[in-house]
């Protein structure tokens, strides 16, 4: 293992694996606040050179945090499959990339070495590869998982429906649900951020949300993203659930500052297949973002794209029907302006697909970046392009009670028209039996919530 | 946080006298990081009474020993004392309000309730009441509609018309059940004033002791319910119809999409679920011809009937669980002022709150003037909207007018009461302290809404002290 | 497309659904796609002032609880009635797929002024106004104070012993105002909040100690603040990361007996202070009555019973 290399006559040496993985990184400024990035541009470059000389079995023996220290670690090399793993240690990181973007990598051949993979040795690819590098290679994956419906096809793209309220007010997110639905939102879940974090709280948003869904006999699934905790406690109390959703981390401390484990999502997962309400048996919905760990001091000194394609392989133990990276929500001490947020929402769904996730991305930003809705708009398209699972859909993109932007109710029609993409098909079925959409376009009845009043 | 709220309604009405408890939920819909702001979430009926003949001394007293008997032995089976109950209300209906000792029964009562408020009401209120307790508001909001519930009793129908929610429409007439009694040989043993004219129309005479046959009996009841279809706009009201009105007819300026039903004689319209009265005059009265002659009237003919949640019991439940609202939760008030019982309302129409503050002095002592020239010396409770999130300069320039204004007129130990609509009481409560000292009592809340015209009650702090519970009583819709 | 028919019927709708509501001269926002629309008909037919002189209406003056877009929606008072129950863009319709000319500028309108709250700074013209001292954290910029949050939180020694000469030891409350992430909202609202807190604390008998401006400060600065100059209480009142809706909310942290030592679950939050949320004189009356069950219970954060 080399860790050394010349560029330009000088000469750059690194620490270890991690030293190589971080300074390899595209410039992110939550690198910079840890201390891990590369000082210039030129070592930044050198550190990919020295990457792009280290073997798969390089980074499986490097894992970011230690196996005996970090249970995310033990779940990820658990994981493998050591046949899979055997055929393909020694290629370079290099040649794996090489071997992505070449046309004997199809979706079937990507999916069967996804298994042999680890999250380091996906983050270490993603460093190699330029942005239509991820969009190429990130197209070719199909990942299906099936809750009430069926998420992921080629030619799909789907939407949540989150009606936010600063006061889950009931009126107001009733309102809101109606008119995304009317869009053709909501056929990835209809899905709310809680404001109040309380099991009788969680369970009146759930259990309107499970009317609406029954008396308008809509395909899709329903959820109220609280701590994972309280959603199971409602569950017991019978509130309906058709998904359960946890906020995940790339490290054990990471994990347990969010309040969870492996056992306790193990239970989760087990809890919904047994009481909850839907069919399965991918029952549960995971978000991440690049930052997190750092933000509360659980990234062992690893760099931010790293911590990210390790949350994907703990999601994955669990087979979640949804996982999403909530992209530039953390906001500028992390990725500092749409370069950086373009960057690491490409890096995190290819990572995600890579991994074999139904991976969506909520493309979005906070008013202290420098970015703006056309930067998103940007991202969303690239994405798209992409072949990414879902997105985020939002009265005009504005989220009122999280207060960051993202996408909207009206680029859920435009992109899908744009690039000739579908809905979830039974969503899709329902939308014209409702009147909202009419041969792949807005319907006679799309945009007016009031529809379903009377 | 949730809190509960015990509330208490009673019904004493023309033919019956009904008691209910209700539990409000309240809870606080503000995240943990911000101001608090409680809202009543949830509306219950926790324990409901017999339906209980309104005990009478003769046509024209109620017997109040023998109310207060009722309401004692139901406080009892419902396991309460008066200590239990936050708020509630009492109210009189139908013709019994214009009985002559109304104000004695409610004396009677009020000692038992303990410190709950005790409203009148007029037929505006009545009618609303009635409405939400029938759950009409609630269908017209759900809909998106516009709904009318008829709560039929014995001496009064009042009708409430709710589009989206909100009360857009009342009326009262003078149509019952109870408004003939007969004794078990169909005699006529009482007849009101009105039904007579009614009678007079059709060529009867309705006289003391004197028996009717079914027929007429029918054709009485058919009469009557040709009234409502006339106030319903089914076909052209005449001018026996404005007389049977108590003040007026609905405007009908909007279309009505439903109507519901309640009241005891809308128990009496349902034959097909309930046991056939195989005896019309099992209740002595028209209830069940009346009943039966709303069910084939022309009003299911021209409208959609809904049914409503509660028949009998729909007054008693609105008087129980929809007459309490709660203030805004950032609110000054001296404990020891509270609770305030019907406080007249001196409220700023739009064009006096336009005015710059420095002229609120001059118009609030111009109003208080007039209002002490047209009713007792009480001075009246403040009320007007409020600019919304005003500076800390208009705050301190308001409060100096208020107490300029109505700190003479005060006499010492009476509290400065201030009611608001905008988010501001705590700071202008604040204000008024500051200007008066700690002496003055002050009791300054906001997130009501009250006209000119209505009497208010405050009930003690509820909600760890955050919230007092406040009835409005809105004796005339301001159409 | 829709045509200018469409356009018309929606705006009668809105005002015929409006009107009974409609309050004062300032009040009727709504009016303003009527206003403009008579203003520029009635400019083309008479000889009304040359169109360079007449102004558009205010885009961001437009309440849009109160503005529905949706022609012929199938029950637009019901619509609007809901739509008054939740900030979101709703009812906002759609050209193609895509917004219309008027909600998109809106948005852009609102992220302008929200952005513009973040990355400007509080105004030395403001300061000067209410006349107190400015002291800066150890960030040089607003650029670095973006990206360093751990430097927003300290001070460098000279400004300690600036706020040392200003602010005596061991006082009951210590007021202070930080920009935060939003410049405009401490512009707008701190000193009506604080005027009011100060009204507040002096009905129970308090004197706070001086008011001081921290430039480039974040939340965790008062604990810094509080070991160098030991109030029983110290109040920050700080500019919140703005939402679009929110540009002006501002966050009022209390600690009591604050320090680095203390974990941040002793500080008591009060958020969303704007006159879309809890507005700044209210806040400030309601903070006196906080800080008074901190001084009689000596606790703050998860330890005050409020």
């Amino acid at each position: 293992m080399r860790l050394k290399t010349k560029l330009f006559g000088t000469l750059y040496s690194f620490k270890d694996v991690n030293d190589v993985l971080a300074k390899a990184n595209e410039e992110k400024s939550g690198d910079q606040l840890a201390g891990l990035a590369a000082s210039s541009l030129t070592e930044m470059i050198a550190a990919k050179e020295v990457l792009s000389n280290l073997t798969l079995a390089d980074l499986r023996n490097h894992p970011a945090v230690p196996y005996e220290q970090d249970e995310v670690t033990r779940i990820i090399q658990d994981q493998v499959n050591e046949k899979i793993y055997a055929g393909i240690k020694n290629w370079t990181l290099a040649e794996f990339r090489e071997w992505l973007l070449s046309d004997q990598a199809d979706c079937r051949s990507i999916g069967r070495v996804s298994r042999g993979l680890t999250s380091e040795m996906i983050a270490g690819v993603t460093k190699l590869m330029s942005n239509l590098d991820l969009v190429y290679a990130a197209n070719k994956i199909e990942v299906l998982a099936h809750c009430n419906t069926t998420i992921g096809h080629k030619g799909t793209l789907g939407f949540r429906l989150q009606p936010n309220h600063t006061t889950d007010d009931p009126d107001g997110i009733r309102i809101s649900t109606f008119e995304g639905l009317s869009y053709g939102v909501g056929d990835a879940v209809i899905g709310l951020n809680p404001v109040n974090d309380s099991v009788d709280s969680v369970a009146t948003v759930l259990r309107m949300f499970q009317e609406i869904k029954e008396t308008y006999e809509i395909p899709t699934q329903i959820c109220v993203l609280a701590h994972v905790t309280t959603q199971m406690d409602a569950v017991r109390q019978g509130a309906p659930a058709d998904l359960i959703f946890q906020s995940i981390a790339g490290s054990e401390k990471g994990n347990k500052a969010f309040g969870l484990d492996g056992a306790l999502m193990a239970e989760a997962r087990d809890l919904v297949l047994r009481e909850g309400t839907s069919t399965g048996p991918n029952v549960l919905y995971f978000e991440t973002g690049q930052g997190s760990e750092l933000s509360s001091d659980a990234h062992h000194g690893v760099d931010q794209v790293t911590m990210e394609a390790r949350c994907y392989g703990f999601a994955k133990k669990f087979q979640p029907f949804l996982v999403n990276t909530v992209v530039g929500f953390i906001g500028p001490e992390y990725l500092y302006d749409a370069k950086q947020v373009t960057r690491a929402g490409l890096e995190d769904h290819f990572m995600g697909k890579l991994t074999g996730l139904p991976m969506g991305v909520d493309a979005c930003y906070t008013n202290h970046m420098k970015t703006d809705q056309n930067d998103i708009e940007n991202l969303a398209m690239l994405l798209s392009t992409a072949g990414c699972t879902y997105f985020m859909g939002i009265p005009q993109g504005d989220d009122i009670m999280l207060n960051y932007q993202c996408t909207g109710y009206h680029d859920a029609s435009s992109l899908r028209q744009l690039l000739g993409l579908h809905p979830v098909r039974e969503f899709e079925q329902w939308l014209e039996k409702m009147g909202f959409m009419e041969n792949g376009r807005l319907g006679q009845l799309a945009g007016d919530a009031s529809t379903f009043i009377r | 946080m949730e809190d509960t709220i015990v509330s208490v309604g009673i019904d004493i009405g023309t033919s019956t006298t009904q008691l209910v408890f209700s539990r409000l939920i309240l809870k606080n819909m503000a995240s943990l990081v911000s101001v608090p702001q409680i809202k009543i979430m949830a509306k219950e009926v926790i324990f409901t009474s017999e339906v209980h003949q309104t005990p009478l001394l003769s046509a024209t007293e109620i017997d109040s020993p023998a109310v207060r008997a009722i309401v004692e032995a139901e406080y009892k089976r419902a396991g309460m004392t008066p200590e239990h109950v936050d708020t509630g209300a009492v109210i009189i209906t139908g013709e019994t309000a214009r009985k002559s000792n109304a104000s004695e029964v409610l004396k009677t009562l009020s000692g038992l309730a303990g410190e709950f408020v005790v409203a009148t009401a007029g037929p505006a209120l009545e009618s609303i009441i009635a409405g939400k307790g029938a759950h009409a508001d609630a269908l017209s909001r759900e809909r998106g509609a516009v709904v009318a519930n008829l709560d039929i009793g014995g001496g009064t129908t009042n009708i409430a018309v709710f589009k989206n929610g909100e009360v857009i429409d009342t009326c009262c007439m003078d149509i019952g059940g109870r408004l003939v009694k007969f004794n078990e040989k169909g005699c006529v043993s009482y007849s009101s004033h009105k039904v007579g004219q009614l009678a007079q129309h059709l060529g009867l005479s309705l006289s003391q002791m004197q028996p009717l046959s079914t027929q007429q009996m029918q054709g009485l009841a058919e009469a009557m319910a040709t009234i409502l279809a006339q106030v319903l706009g089914c076909e052209p009201a005449t001018e026996l119809t404005r007389i049977m009105a108590t003040d007026r007819l609905l405007s009908l300026d909007y279309a009505i999409d439903y109507i519901s039903f309640s009241g005891g004689v809308a128990e009496c319209m349902n034959q097909e679920n309930s046991t056939p009265y195989e005896n019309p005059l099992i209740f002595g009265d028209l209830g069940v011809y009346l009943g039966r002659a709303l069910a084939q009237s022309a009003i299911g003919k021209r409208y959609q009937i809904v049914e409503a949640e509660q028949t009998i019991r729909a007054t008693v439940v609105g008087a129980g669980s929809h007459t309490t609202s709660i203030s805004g939760s950032t609110i000054s008030y001296a404990s020891q002022a509270l609770p305030l019982q019907n406080l007249p309302v001196l409220k700023f129409s739009a064009e006096e709150e336009a005015l710059p503050y420095w002229d609120w002095e001059q118009a609030i002592g111009k109003k208080l003037h007039w209002f002490a020239l047209e009713e007792e010396q009480q001075v009246p409770a403040l009320a007007f909207r409020g600019p919304k999130a005003p500076g800390f300069d208009a705050i301190q320039e308001i409060a100096g007018a208020i107490i300029r204004a109505m700190g003479p007129r005060l006499e010492p130990g009476v509290p400065l009461v201030v009611v608001v609509e905008n988010d501001l009481a705590k700071a202008l409560g604040q204000a008024l302290q500051a200007i008066t000292g700690p002496t003055r009592l002050i009791v300054c809340i906001d997130a009501i809404a009250v006209n000119q015209g209505d009497y208010i009650d405050i009930g003690t702090p509820v909600a760890h002290g955050n919230v007092v519970p406040v009835i409005v009583k809105t004796l005339a819709l301001g159409y | 497309m829709i045509s200018e028919q469409q356009i018309k019927s929606i705006i009668d709708e809105v005002i015929k659904t409006l009107s009974p509501g409609a309050e004062g001269v300032g009040g009727g926002s709504h009016m303003a796609p009527a206003e403009t629309m008579t203003a520029t008909t009635a400019a083309s037919q008479n000889n009304q002032p040359p169109e360079e002189e007449s102004f558009l209406e205010d885009l961001a003056a437009v309440d849009l609880r109160k503005e529905l877009l949706v022609p012929g929606a199938n029950n637009p008072e019901m619509y609007l009635k809901l739509k008054e129950t939740t900030p979101a863009r709703l009812g906002i319709w759609h050209c193609g797929p895509r917004p219309l000319t008027r909600s998109l500028l809106r948005f852009r309108a609102d992220h302008a002024v929200a952005q513009d709250a973040v990355f400007t700074d509080v105004s030395d013209e403001f300061l000067a106004s209410i006349g107190v001292e400015t002291i800066q954290s150890c960030c040089r910029d607003k650029d670095e104070f973006l990206t360093r949050p751990d430097l927003g939180r300290k001070l460098p020694e000279d400004q300690g012993k600036k706020l040392q000469a200003i602010c005596p030891e061991n006082a009951t409350v210590q007021i202070y105002i930080a920009d935060g992430l939003s410049s405009t909202a401490v512009e707008t609202n701190a000193m009506d909040t604080y005027r009011a807190l100060v009204q507040g604390l002096k009905g129970m008998g308090i004197e706070p100690n001086p008011l001081f401006f921290l430039r480039y400060g974040r939340v965790p600065s008062m604990d810094v603040i509080s070991e160098l100059i030991t109030p029983k209480i110290t109040v920050l009142l700080i500019g919140e990361r703005p939402g679009l809706a929110t540009g002006e909310s501002m966050s009022c942290y209390m600690a009591y007996e604050s320090s680095t030592a203390q974990p941040e679950s002793n500080r008591t939050v009060i958020s969303n202070i704007h006159k879309g949320g809890t507005p700044a004189v209210e806040a400030g009356a309601h903070i006196a009555g906080v800080v008074k069950k901190m001084l009689e219970q000596k606790a703050s954060g998860l330890n005050l019973k409020l």
